[in-house]
């Protein structure tokens, strides 16, 4: 009796390493930047930075900058950009979408549905509307979800890794 | 690695803001310093940019455009800056200021001091070096941990990075859950056995891993057997088990104490070890939400769901006590919401000794199989069933045969995010057989389980209703039962609300557990928890609860027991006081102290008849109270090496209530230890080479004369381990009881070192 609750409750206070949900979100999406390639087309010079946009608010507080904090892919320095709209998305390499409205995602991923851009959110329906990587929490867990088809008819190239450990369709 | 932390620092002096750099320096703590030449500009700046997260900010009183004053209270405002802490920062301490800063949320107040070397102390206390944690913990003295509150109490991101995509999948997120986080564990004395902590272990079965927490008492009486109990009452050995019955044993939702006892046959209860997720253990009563016997404790065993346990994992064991081990799980995805997991394994013990050093012929094997099926159709959705089969031989002394199976199914569907219902349901069937002298006992059971959970305001509201039938069949030459067959049926329902009385600071808990069953009654199992939540460093919770282990037919239905005039044997009780406090001064440092005194009543006694040809029969006529503490932690020394360890003490102090109580027997109740230590240091010498230990020190055990159980010395032992990890295969060698030939832990079989090599390959 009353077990079962506890066994899906966790206990998190007596845990001794766990994270928040956006820290964790934070380190993945750095990790794509080196589990997933782009191709070339996608930078304009040699040196233009790896750029990952947020769009609507950002939820990762420092997190996301302190992830990529020095960090390179190749000879590009990555950024974060704050974007207030899609149309200033379009030269970004990962595109964290926070929006809350289906009708408004569903737009933005048809926006920039033309270019090698790794689009990533955490709404059900994000991956139906054309989105790339979609997190879940499964047992206070972090958990992805990746369309791999349609990565690569962007040109995106995800590593096995990766894949690995997604739920890839 | 500790990230860097950011400073703030909001002044429109130039110059001081150039000194403030300097001993920012000095401090050689590694900060990043912003600057902002006022109020105005600041907020600007925190408004303007959301990932701007400063770890402290200093703020100068008397600026232009804005006060310090003014400026500290907007601040305040903003939603991500609630927890980061403000220090005022003037050149004059007027008495009445600091305190209107103080009340308006400032940490500290400072005065500008002459000298830059000043300044760094002040400021080097505040941005205290995280190893500094180490020594807080160790030497525990006064040492106020209020400055440091400003270290984030999660890890730095680039200690996150450093994880493999594997492990970040597998981090337990705190932020994440909807459904609030259970109180009766936030304030109860609860200690977390990971799968990992496991693996950085030399143990190869259950009780082994259980011997991982500092809270429960852990004593191998044989090749097969244990008694394991929390805060004392570890019943005295006997054949095949102790008599330890104050302690809940769960597997995945399946109770396995049996209700011929109260115990826990330990030799049938085996998991695959790579496929636990986690061993929750509680000490101290969970009568609100568990069941009956959870008196003293509660051990939670929870594996992995199967879409966790995905891929091949094969196993091998070879050593002079565990003689072989072979283990093999396959888990695989019929579709994007269908898992399964298949697992088998066998094993082979060695015997331990007798005083004189013969062997005391209780060697012993198990083969076991299992599988777990998890659907999970949609998020508001999951059903899961799972079942196992195992048998086993054991030796000579007390040659036995044992075998069973067991099957549960568990539903749970969300209705909204706060509203969640759970349904369980499961068989289970377990039999013993022992031919030399003959004894057989065969124990079914089928349980269901109903309970939702709902979150209404502030009241997270949990209640939920089962019944459980069980059926124990003993046979016997010389009728040890009588009956020798009972149906016993149990009804039972609670209801638990835990109340937000400050949201985030301060919860209360209030609860009970009914019970009906076929023995005594009706039973009520009431309790009040409370926790305080200061900050995120410290948790302060108190408890009182009451809870009761029912009779069992070892109490009750005993041959020898009948036709003598006796009371009905009545549930034993305990009402339990507790005060905890846990702590996480820093990301790598947390610890944990549980204080508790238990007034017990109707405590299971020994009585004779008066007479001259006195039998035996068990009563209630004992009384005690039990007083102690726990205290454990663990620490992240360095990346490579962790620390996790604890002690507990206890008191015991048995009443008789009466002259016919049979002098000494109170002993049979529990045969505890005072003190125990134990320290357990996982290393990673290199990448791929691992090497852990676990040491521990016992406390002397009285003797029993009653049973011939002879005293026991206190001892300190020694588990070590040494692995090599590459990729996708482990070797290792280990051993158990490394610093003696054999020891005795628990009544008087000698139990050998062990030393086994292993070999796994995850594919």
């Amino acid at each position: 009796m009353g077990i079962i609750f506890l066994l899906y409750s966790s206990s998190l206070k007596a845990q001794t390493f766990s994270a928040s949900e956006y820290q964790i979100k934070a380190v993945f999406i750095y990790n794509f930047s080196h589990f997933v390639e782009w191709p070339a087309s996608s930078f304009e010079k040699s040196y233009s930075p790896f750029v990952i946009g947020i769009l609507g608010n950002n939820p990762f507080g420092p997190y996301l900058q302190e992830a990529i904090r020095n960090e390179r892919i190749g000879s590009h320095i990555m950024e974060v950009r704050q974007f207030n709209n899609v149309r200033e998305a379009n030269n970004c390499h990962i595109l964290y979408i926070n929006l809350q409205d289906p009708e408004e995602i569903k737009q933005t991923l048809l926006a920039v549905s033309g270019r090698p851009i790794l689009t990533v959110g955490d709404s059900p329906n994000f991956l139906r509307f054309g989105g790339l990587v979609r997190f879940f929490t499964e047992e206070s867990k972090i958990r992805l979800e990746i369309n791999n088809t349609v990565a690569k008819s962007r040109k995106l190239q995800i590593s096995s890794k990766l894949l690995r450990v997604a739920t890839v369709q | 690695m500790q990230h860097n932390p950011t400073v703030f620092l909001i002044d429109d002096d130039t110059d001081d803001q150039e000194i403030f750099g300097l001993a920012i320096e000095k401090t050689n703590v590694k900060a990043d310093c912003v600057y902002a030449n006022d109020g105005i500009q600041a907020l600007e700046k925190l408004n303007g940019d959301e990932s701007f997260l400063p770890d402290y900010i200093f703020i100068d009183m008397n600026m232009p455009r804005m006060n310090g004053q003014q400026c500290l209270s907007e601040i305040k405002k903003i939603e991500r800056l609630k927890d980061v802490p403000v220090f005022m920062y003037s050149t004059s301490a007027d008495p009445e200021c600091i305190s209107e800063n103080i009340q308006l949320g400032a940490e500290d107040f400072i005065v500008k001091p002459s000298s830059i070397s000043e300044l760094t102390i002040i400021l080097k206390r505040i941005l205290q070096e995280p190893l500094l944690a180490m020594m807080f913990l160790m030497l525990f003295l006064g040492f106020s941990p209020q400055r440091l509150q400003a270290q984030s109490e999660l890890p730095p991101v680039n200690e996150l990075k450093k994880l493999s995509m594997d492990e970040l999948i597998n981090i337990v997120v705190t932020s994440v859950s909807k459904t609030p986080e259970n109180l009766t564990e936030v304030a109860s004395a609860i200690q977390v056995i990971t799968n990992n902590d496991i693996k950085r272990s030399a143990a190869t079965r259950l009780p082994e891993a259980l011997r991982l927490t500092p809270n429960l008492q852990v004593a191998q009486s044989g090749s097969h057997d244990w008694g394991i109990s929390a805060r004392g009452f570890n019943g005295a050995p006997v054949a095949s088990s102790s008599l330890a019955d104050k302690l809940l044993v769960m597997i995945d939702g399946r109770t396995v104490y049996t209700p011929l006892f109260g115990g826990v046959y330990w030799d049938v209860q085996n998991v695959m070890l790579e496929d636990v997720d986690r061993i929750e253990v509680v000490s101290g009563p969970g009568g609100t939400l568990w069941g009956s016997n959870a008196v003293n404790g509660v051990v939670n065993v929870i594996t992995k769901s199967a879409k966790e346990s995905q891929g091949l994992y094969l196993t091998g064991t070879i050593g002079n006590y565990i003689q072989d081990l072979v283990g093999i799980r396959y888990g695989g995805q019929i579709d994007s919401s269908l898992f399964y997991r298949l697992y088998g394994q066998r094993f082979d013990y060695g015997e331990t000794q007798l005083p004189d050093g013969n062997d005391a012929g209780d060697a012993w094997s198990m083969t076991q199989g299992g599988f777990r099926v998890d659907f999970l159709p949609s998020s508001k959705n999951t059903f899961t069933l799972q079942g196992e089969v195992y048998g086993g031989e054991e030796d000579e002394t007390f040659p036995t045969e044992i075998n069973g199976q067991n099957l549960l199914s568990r539903w749970t569907h969300s209705f909204t995010e706060t509203s969640a219902l759970s349904v369980q349901a499961y068989f289970d069937r377990t039999k013993r057989e022992i031919s030399n002298n003959p004894f057989t006992d065969e124990l079914t059971t089928a349980d269901l389980d109903i309970q939702h959970q709902i979150t209404i305001k502030s009241h997270h509201l949990l209640y939920g209703a089962g019944y459980r039938v069980q059926d124990d069949f003993t046979t016997s030459d010389d009728n040890r039962f009588t009956p020798a067959q009972r149906t016993l049926q149990q009804l039972s329902a609670f209801i638990q609300d835990q109340i937000e009385i400050v949201p985030d600071r301060v919860t209360v808990t209030l609860g009970s557990k009914f019970l009906n069953n076929d023995y005594t009654g009706f039973e009520i199992q009431p309790s009040l928890r409370a926790a305080w939540t200061p900050d995120k460093i410290h948790t302060l919770w108190g408890a009182v609860s009451r809870a009761v282990r029912t009779p069992s037919r070892f109490d009750v239905d005993l041959t020898s027991f009948q036709g003598i005039d006796r009371p009905d044997f009545r549930s034993e009780e305990v009402i339990a006081y507790e005060i905890g406090y846990r702590m996480r001064p820093f990301d790598r440092v947390s610890f944990s102290l549980a204080t508790f005194y238990n007034q017990y009543d109707d405590l299971r006694s020994l009585n004779t008849t008066e007479g001259p040809d006195p039998t035996f029969y068990f009563a209630n006529d004992l009384k005690a109270n039990t007083y102690g503490f726990e205290i454990s932690g663990n620490i992240l020394v360095y990346e490579w090496w962790r620390l996790r360890g604890g002690f507990t003490y206890l008191i015991k102090d048995f009443t008789l209530k009466s002259d016919n109580v049979v002098d000494g027997g109170e002993l049979i109740e529990g045969i505890d230890p005072k003190g125990q230590f134990i320290l357990h240091s996982i290393i990673d010498l290199t990448k791929n080479f691992q090497f852990d230990v676990l040491a521990r020190y016992i406390d002397n055990l009285p003797a029993l004369p009653i049973t011939q159980t002879p005293e026991v010395d206190s001892y300190i032992t020694l588990n070590a381990r040494l692995a090599y990890e590459l990729n996708k295969v482990m070797f290792s060698i280990a051993g158990q009881n490394l610093l003696e030939k054999s020891n005795t832990e628990f009544g008087r079989l000698q139990i050998p070192r062990s030393v086994y090599a292993k070999i796994a390959i995850r594919i």
